[in-house]
């Protein structure tokens, strides 16, 4: 009796699974067309050296040995590095000050944060013209500015180093809205009781922003800075838009580095190489961030 | 009924797979039958020229104008946008769906010879010569003919002219300059009159094309190789690092955009003079469209005379399914090509002498001059290569020249170090 009914449960089971997997075919056949294809097509192409057209003749790894001997890449992968950095620490940083302003009732709190929305709103190609229009001619606003104070000719896209400087200062200008939204977030988590509660206890609020409310928000702070962090290395209109990775290559970042490789100068496997590099990177990144928060769970 | 009720009847299984096996197989018939249907038409991808909307409308009319002989096929006309179109080019490249005729970029054909993509067009050339009709402007013809054949047909040239703002030259008590010496006296003359004398951004290579072009230099020897660090070019570069010197090219330029701060600057007259494309006064405000003046080629220091042009083609492509039609197709489309510029619907120049010859160009005193004194003296930036190749995909545009230009424009002046510097870039793309 217990073995004609194990029989008779497994058969339909068996037969749901087998549906079930039916089901999910066409959706996992479709996820290896759009993602695994495209990946082993560019592996492929990274050991080749051929064009846009044909993969070329089979090159093993030299591809991957020319671009590390390359110092335009060493100098994009420190420019990456400068980028994501301050991506990730100002946007956080200026987000969590703005969340935490914009945190008690006051009349005109809501339009405070739709303006301060608006940068993260505005679609790219807007924000970059206009960051152009204020900075690159002789008689925009900025460049206008600083030859009346007397600084003579400031080149905020022109000098490397301005060059760099300004396109890490408007990532950081249209990233703060994500970041204050995510800690916005966070910091409705924290029960108003536990401020109460450390202010009896004497608690300043300096030690309530220290101890309260950082590692409170601890685990939405990595998430965010997995995410921005991953947005950031990625990150090719904001400085493409901005810069087109100029000059003198200054401001390329990797991916920027990439493109130009792949479409400018038709070196596709040097420029797939590039972006396995960042694609390295980036799983690493993410691994030690997601320990960061497995860590912050536990804790 | 619940959803287990649904999974423990295995004829609804069956039923709901068999019927998604003949869903799949009723679309692939689908699909094979819309594939079938667009072969009896070849297709013809036009990118966007000259006013945007209504040039396409335009040439979507002469597309469908066309009728096919008896035993030809009829082509279809898709309009192609310029953002990411290498992209679109030779991913069609790869996956055997490029259509059968096309337009696009100057180098764009020899890059797909190469490839073996390409169906030369010499036959074309030749039942045009039949016809009387071969009357493409001088050197044309040479410049798209590579070793494996004609790459292309010309339709219209993207040429650079001197052109300069008469008011302002005035104003400043400056002659309209004959030579690279008298260019300069020009250019200070206007840098003392707050007016920037050699228009460039500083990611356009143009400028320093027309200048090395204009001394008799190039980037390439005969054989096509990388032959950077000639005098001709070192004499160019000289000139160029006393443009900056003198702020005759304004020192911002470096971080310009070519249309968000160039086009700007012509229009407000900050920019007086400059090596340009033809339609330039279409880009501008009438007054100051009316204002512009293209100047006579000059003379370079090594007593040559030059201009830089990109000669847009119209190529064919194997893909096509039939090679006759795409002849027939593109004889009709040269045929009407005078349509876009009586129609005031192309800022570039046209390549048949049946067109400029016409009193609209003629009659206007930039035109006649671009076509008349600039276009015989014209050359492609594979100047001194027996053949174009497709690797001028990766130095127009690409990453050495603009690093050159940068470094030029922030005042770096060992041009012989400069050159040797390009010509290692592009060795590295020209043999990757």
């Amino acid at each position: 009796m217990t073995y004609q009914l194990a029989v008779h449960r497994r058969t339909p089971r068996l037969g749901r699974r087998l549906t079930l997997t039916g089901l999910a075919l066409p959706a996992l056949l479709l996820m290896v067309v759009v993602n695994a294809y495209p990946l082993v097509f560019a592996a492929i192409q990274s050991v080749h050296s051929g064009s846009l057209i044909t993969p070329g003749p089979f090159v093993g790894l030299r591809n991957f040995a020319d671009v590390l001997g390359d110092p335009g890449f060493w100098k994009a992968a420190g420019f990456t590095l400068i980028f994501t950095a301050s991506a990730v620490f100002g946007s956080w940083a200026l987000g969590f000050a703005l969340a935490i302003l914009l945190k008690p009732q006051f009349p005109g709190r809501g339009a405070f944060k739709v303006l301060l929305l608006l940068p993260w709103i505005v679609p790219i190609v807007v924000t970059a013209m206009s960051w152009n229009w204020l900075l690159a001619g002789r008689e925009s606003l900025l460049p206008s500015l600083a030859r009346a104070l007397g600084m003579g000719n400031v080149m905020f896209l022109g000098n490397p180093t301005l060059a760099m400087i300004t396109v890490c200062v408007f990532k950081v200008w249209i990233s703060y809205p994500f970041m204050m939204m995510m800690c916005a977030a966070a910091l409705e988590s924290v029960e108003a009781s536990i401020y109460e509660a450390s202010a009896i206890d004497g608690a300043s609020k300096w030690q309530q922003f220290f101890h309260i409310v950082l590692p409170v928000t601890a685990r939405s702070t990595y998430i965010s800075w997995i995410l921005m962090a991953v947005f950031s290395i990625n990150d090719f209109p904001t400085i493409y838009l901005l810069t087109r990775g100029g000059p003198l290559e200054a401001t390329s970042s990797l991916i920027v580095l990439a493109y130009k490789t792949t479409f400018l100068d038709f070196l596709p496997g040097n420029g797939i190489a590039i972006a396995f590099f960042m694609t390295a990177v980036m799983i690493a990144l993410s691994v030690v961030l997601l320990r960061q928060i497995r860590k912050a769970s536990l804790q | 009924m619940n959803d287990k009720a649904v999974f423990a009847q295995p004829m609804r299984r069956r039923t709901f797979l068999g019927g998604t096996a003949a869903a799949a197989a009723a679309l692939s018939l689908g699909i094979n039958k819309s594939w079938a249907q667009s072969g009896e038409r070849i297709k013809f991808w036009d990118m966007v020229w000259g006013t945007g909307q209504s040039y396409t409308d335009a040439a979507k009319g002469i597309a469908d104008s066309y009728v096919a002989a008896d035993g030809l096929l009829n082509v279809e006309y898709q309009s192609i946008p310029w953002a990411s179109w290498y992209q679109t080019f030779t991913a069609a490249g790869a996956a055997n769906t490029t259509p059968a005729v096309s337009s696009g970029a100057a180098y764009l054909p020899f890059y797909f010879m190469e490839e073996g993509k390409m169906a030369p067009a010499d036959d074309l050339l030749a039942s045009l010569d039949k016809a009387g009709k071969n009357d493409f402007l001088p050197g044309l013809i040479d410049a798209l003919r590579t070793k494996d054949g004609l790459a292309a047909v010309p339709w219209s040239i993207d040429l650079r002219v001197l052109w300069y703002r008469k008011s302002i030259l005035e104003q400043a008590g400056a002659d309209v300059p004959t030579d690279w010496q008298s260019f300069i006296k020009t250019g200070e003359a206007l840098a003392k009159a707050g007016h920037v004398g050699f228009a460039t951004s500083g990611y356009g290579f143009h400028g320093i094309a027309s200048v090395l072009l204009n001394n008799a230099g190039g980037l390439f020897n005969e054989a096509g190789e990388p032959d950077c660090v000639t005098d001709r070019n070192i004499e160019g570069l000289d000139f160029l690092h006393e443009l900056v010197a003198k702020q005759i090219i304004d020192p911002y330029a470096i971080g310009y955009d070519y249309s968000a701060n160039v086009v700007p600057d012509w229009a407000s007259g900050h920019i007086a003079m400059g090596f340009e494309q033809v339609g330039l006064p279409g880009k501008m405000p009438a007054e100051t469209a009316a204002d512009l003046v293209v100047a006579s080629p000059l003379t370079s220091v090594s007593g040559n005379k030059g201009a830089a042009y990109w000669i847009n083609p119209l190529m064919m492509f194997k893909t096509t399914a039939s090679q006759q039609s795409s002849e027939a197709f593109l004889a009709h489309y040269l045929d009407n090509l005078h349509l876009f510029w009586e129609q005031g619907l192309n800022s570039d120049l046209p390549v048949n002498k049946s067109i400029t010859d016409l009193p609209l160009f003629q009659n206007d005193p930039n035109l006649a001059r671009s076509i008349n004194e600039w276009q015989p003296v014209g050359k492609t930036i594979a100047a001194r290569a027996k053949y174009p190749f497709g690797a001028l995909n990766a130095v127009d545009g690409g990453s050495a020249m603009i690093n050159m230009l940068q470094k030029v424009l922030q005042g770096e002046s060992n041009s012989r170090a400069l050159l040797e510097e390009l010509q290692v870039g592009l060795v590295k793309v020209l043999n990757p």
